[in-house]
């Protein structure tokens, strides 16, 4: 009994350790983020660089999954708002399905795969092989000219790819929308604009930028926990993944529950 | 202090000057190339730390160090970075090539190097 109390009491304690130290370590990139002293032309060009790893590279297997995902989910999406008798609420569904839930999730796990466990690793061997060391005897801040370009091009990265999984899901759902219910170019964009809602937009927006912070922030801080010995990476890269994969479902949960209340 | 690893080479020179400095990109890489060229180094301007010879890895960190603003160069066991050079006429060599970009140069070694270096006062 006594001992089931201590490991409870334990995990608790580091469960909010881990919170604590996350959200202190987020607090910092925050405040870095918005004091301009923190930009210079080296934080300028890793930005430009992480940009192009995250959001360029990553574009033709992105555009592949939401023509190949996109199609078909709206094509049985579609297919039921016909059976059930929906199809005066089409918009609606569509644009709170896919815009708001569908868009930033996909676009999230697929950036969290690759760039995530990336960043991990990357800072994780840059700690093993003392490289942290040589910016800090160079008087170069880690956090200025390392993590705040990979947690900004986060924040951009899952807003425009999420933004783009949206654009081409709805364009494939223009193809059912004609093929299922008739519907012209203008009046299937007519239905998706009015039932375009400000705060479900806003909610969305936050969310991915909420999503592309700490999918960013929580591999850097586990790459940080690497020790000297090699050995450390897989585990840090390992426990990284884990803690942002629980980060997204938290944050997902958070935002349906802010949109149904 | 290593390279950093996924950097290129002309990055690894520049960044000082980039960061303290606010240098672009563009006039960073012309100045790195300008150093590099005195050593007859353009070639590894593109080039990571892994893929440097011990001489091309000594050089970059050269640089590197007189990218500061009036350094003072301190090169600790030298010998352990380019273990296959005999004496001390490569570093003597590398020095002078850029001798107008830093102070002044220390280099630490055991007693033991001694006979490595020529130069009196050691």
């Amino acid at each position: 009994m006594i001992n089931a109390i201590i490991r409870i009491g334990t995990t608790t304690i580091n469960v909010t350790k881990t919170f604590r130290d996350t959200f202190s370590f987020a607090f910092t990139i925050i405040l870095k983020m918005f004091n301009k002293n923190s930009y210079n032309s080296a934080t300028r060009q890793v930005l430009i660089h992480q940009i192009y790893f995250t959001s360029i590279q990553t574009l033709p297997l992105f555009i592949g999954i939401s023509i190949v995902f996109g199609t078909l989910l709206m094509g049985i999406v579609l297919q039921i708002i016909k059976n059930l008798g929906l199809a005066e609420h089409l918009g609606r569904i569509i644009m709170d399905l896919v815009v708001t839930e569908l868009a930033p999730f996909v676009t999230v796990l697929l950036i969290a795969l690759r760039s995530s466990s990336a960043i991990n690793a990357e800072i994780a061997v840059m700690k093993v092989n003392k490289e942290l060391n040589t910016l800090d005897k160079f008087n170069i801040d880690a956090v200025d000219y390392l993590f705040l370009p990979r947690v900004i091009n986060g924040v951009i990265s899952v807003v425009l790819l999420s933004a783009f999984f949206s654009i081409m899901v709805l364009t494939s759902g223009l193809l059912f929308s004609k093929l299922l219910f008739g519907l012209s170019l203008e009046s299937y964009s007519n239905v998706l604009l009015s039932s375009a809602n400000f705060y479900d937009i806003v909610i969305s927006l936050i969310k991915c930028c909420t999503f592309g912070f700490f999918i960013t922030l929580i591999p850097i801080r586990f790459g940080l926990h690497a020790t000297n010995d090699l050995t450390s990476i897989p585990i840090s890269v390992l426990n990284g993944m884990v803690d942002v994969f629980i980060a997204i479902i938290f944050i997902e949960v958070l935002s349906l529950i802010l949109i149904f209340i | 202090m290593p390279l950093i690893s996924n950097l290129d080479v002309w990055v690894n020179i520049a960044l000082i000057k980039q960061y303290h400095e606010n240098l672009s990109a563009n006039k960073a890489q012309e100045l790195v190339l300008g150093y590099l060229t005195r050593y007859s180094l353009e070639n590894i301007s593109n080039k990571r730390n892994p893929a440097l010879t011990n001489r091309e890895r000594f050089c970059a960190m050269l640089l590197r160090a007189v990218m500061v603003r009036d350094s003072i160069v301190v090169i600790d066991r030298p010998f352990t970075i380019i273990p296959d050079v005999q004496d001390d006429r490569f570093i003597y060599d590398s020095l002078k090539s850029i001798d107008d970009s830093f102070k002044e140069c220390h280099i630490f070694d055991y007693l033991w190097s001694k006979e490595r270096y020529r130069t009196i006062d050691v």
